[in-house]
């Protein structure tokens, strides 16, 4: 067995026990937990697009929580006003999140460093501020809710959300294709240019790479992928509200794709996967869980700063292969360097 | 109309000079030790708490304000060493580091202290008569402090010979170790001092404000604008953006909202890092 064949078994046990989780788990009488499997699939698609910049091309945005919210109030607003379908809504709440990603990004991916930073988090601080105070289209604080519309309907058959097993699923498709679409993107040309940018900016514009353009056009991605991930979770909740807009469910998501390991594809599922499955069974004992969290976070960062994906990747490495190559250990995932 | 707009110019004025020495911490850690450090509002709101706290166990608001920031440069010393060191060649890392930080101060705080917002009783009563409104004394005395220590400041970096070695550090740390500079102590005092400064700023502030465990996520995104705008490891640069900031949003907040006031400082920041991203001042100092 090599390494790519411990690979792709590891992702069929993986696909396997995802699409098993609505019957194993109630059968084990953990029906609670289906929904929270569904909630760590929502959540890591956010990590995910925290990934696909840091990750690939070395730019931590720290605002992710915009284009979020922009996919969320897509799906709440398009379905109050127009009463529009299931996939509609979940097209105008990524577009809405598309184009809001291409405007702040025209002009913030002219900077890099610690300046990309801190220029996504003032970009969604403004949007943050601007949607609580525009409490009769966004509902500020409290939010909008809505009723979500059947995903499907057959000839009189509809496929509604309501069934907690049918909204698994749902869910598990779309987030699965979103990964699945990742993986092609970053595996073609186009992500090659993004690791190139990554090792040396400078050298990729010598070879011909538009580095602006080919920025751009990531963080674009990056940001339609934050905007499925806030429209399935307003349709998981069946709400929109501007409180997740605010930095800390960005910083949050740059914990989990770190935590899971940055530059690892399936990194942010484990990094949300984990933290999300630790606050479930400790915040119920203690109520100051949020500590641990916080120790967790530190420790990861010190002791396996390639994550947990990264670290796993080691260990195949070293079970399966007398000298590793490639993956050194001791490098980080994602490194940021600072402008000659 | 004329005389409320200077007044909230002036309360912009005070706010802007507390500000300033908390963004001033914030500036130095930035500046020598390349750290994005998250948890710096809540070293602010630690400042607010432990001033409440300790004003109120002693009945002093004056012994608040001589053990606070001492018990800032302890702690700064301690996280320096546990959490910044090991990851410090990281920059992107630290954020991460420091954003467990912020979640463990905060939560520590509303484990002991509480959840329940406070305010604090002001050290010194009565008010005068300014611009046609009745102002806080304690509000004037507290920009006065705040100068005093900002002053203070800079005189120990300029004259004194640690304030040296850190200049030194911040502008070539390997000439520095080859000259014999203690580079490692002298980064270690840096963080402690900028967190000793951030809770200096809360304990002047706490009677001001309200003391909350959460005050720190508001005051985070004001200080990174005053240091971005000021330039980085530009210290005055840093303290100028910062009253300026302060009391544009204060003249501005006469007009519109308190909210329409932040965003339109937010975009003015937008701005001002797309246009100049090196700071307002780049080259006018050094």
């Amino acid at each position: 067995m090599t390494v790519s064949h411990a690979r792709v078994l590891g992702l069929t046990v993986l696909v396997l026990a995802l699409i098993a989780v609505p019957y194993a788990l109630p059968a084990l009488g953990a029906n609670f937990w289906v929904n929270i499997i569904a909630e760590i699939l929502i959540w890591s698609l956010l990590a995910a697009s925290v990934n696909l910049l840091l990750g690939y091309l070395g730019l931590l945005s720290f605002g992710q929580s915009l284009y979020f919210g922009f996919g969320m109030y897509g799906v709440a607003l398009s379905i109050n006003a127009w009463d529009v379908g299931f996939w509609s809504a979940l097209a105008i709440g990524m577009a809405a999140a598309s184009v809001m990603a291409l405007i702040a990004g025209v002009l913030a991916v002219r900077l890099t460093w610690h300046y990309f930073a801190i220029i996504t988090v003032v970009f969604s601080l403004i949007f943050y501020f601007a949607a609580m105070s525009m409490k009769w289209l966004t509902g500020g604080d409290d939010g909008v809710s809505f009723t979500p519309p059947p995903v499907m309907n057959l000839g009189g058959y509809k496929l509604l959300l309501t069934d907690p097993t049918a909204q698994y699923y749902v869910i598990l498709g779309i987030v699965a294709g979103c990964f699945a679409l990742m993986a092609l993107i970053v595996n073609s040309p186009l992500g090659l240019s993004f690791k190139a940018i990554r090792e040396n900016d400078r050298r990729a514009a010598l070879i011909g790479i538009n580095v602006y353009r080919t920025r751009l056009i990531a963080f674009v991605l990056a940001g339609a992928l934050a905007g499925v991930s806030g429209a399935l979770f307003a349709f998981f909740g069946r709400y929109a509200s501007a409180s997740y807009m605010f930095y800390h469910v960005s910083g949050e998501a740059v914990v989990w794709a770190i935590v899971g390991g940055a530059s690892s594809l399936l990194g942010p599922l484990f990094g949300a996967g984990a933290l999300i499955i630790f606050r479930e069974l400790v915040s119920n004992a203690w109520e100051h869980y949020l500590i641990a969290v916080g120790v967790i976070t530190i420790l990861v960062v010190m002791f396996a700063p390639r994550g947990i994906a990264g670290s796993w990747n080691d260990l195949l490495h070293k079970a399966f292969m007398r000298r590793s190559q490639g993956a050194d250990p001791n490098k980080p995932a994602a490194v940021i360097e600072e402008p000659r | 109309m004329n005389e409320l707009v200077l007044a909230l110019a002036v309360n912009g004025l005070v706010w802007g000079l507390i500000v300033a020495l908390i963004a001033l911490g914030l500036s130095i850690i930035f500046g020598l030790l390349d750290v994005i450090n998250v948890a710096h509002g809540d070293f602010f709101m630690l400042g607010t708490v432990g001033g409440l706290v300790v004003a109120t166990s002693t009945g002093s608001f004056w012994i608040a304000l001589a053990i606070v920031p001492l018990i800032g440069l302890i702690l700064g010393a301690v996280i320096e060493r546990l959490v910044i060191r090991p990851t410090l060649r990281q920059a992107s890392l630290t954020i991460v580091t420091t954003f467990g930080l912020s979640m463990i101060i905060q939560e520590v705080v509303r484990a002991t202290y509480g959840a329940q917002p406070r305010r604090m009783a002001a050290p010194i009563d009565g008010t005068i008569p300014l611009f046609g409104i009745n102002y806080e004394i304690y509000r004037i005395a507290a920009a006065a402090f705040a100068a005093l220590f900002l002053i203070a400041f800079f005189l120990f970096l300029n004259r004194t010979k640690l304030g040296t070695w850190i200049r030194a550090v911040r502008h070539d740390p390997e000439t520095a170790t080859s000259l014999g500079i203690p580079v490692t102590l002298v980064t270690a005092f840096t963080f402690a001092l900028g967190t000793a400064m951030a809770l200096l700023g809360g304990v002047i502030a706490a009677p001001i404000t309200t003391v909350d465990f959460r005050s720190g996520v508001d005051i985070l995104p004001v200080c990174f604008m005053a240091v971005i705008i000021g330039g980085l490891g530009n210290l005055q640069g840093t303290v100028a953006a910062a009253i300026m900031l302060a009391v544009l949003e204060g003249v501005v907040t006469s007009f519109v909202d308190p909210t329409t006031a932040r965003i339109a400082s937010l975009v003015i920041m937008s701005v001002a890092l797309l246009v100049r991203p090196h700071g307002l001042f780049a080259g006018a100092t050094r």
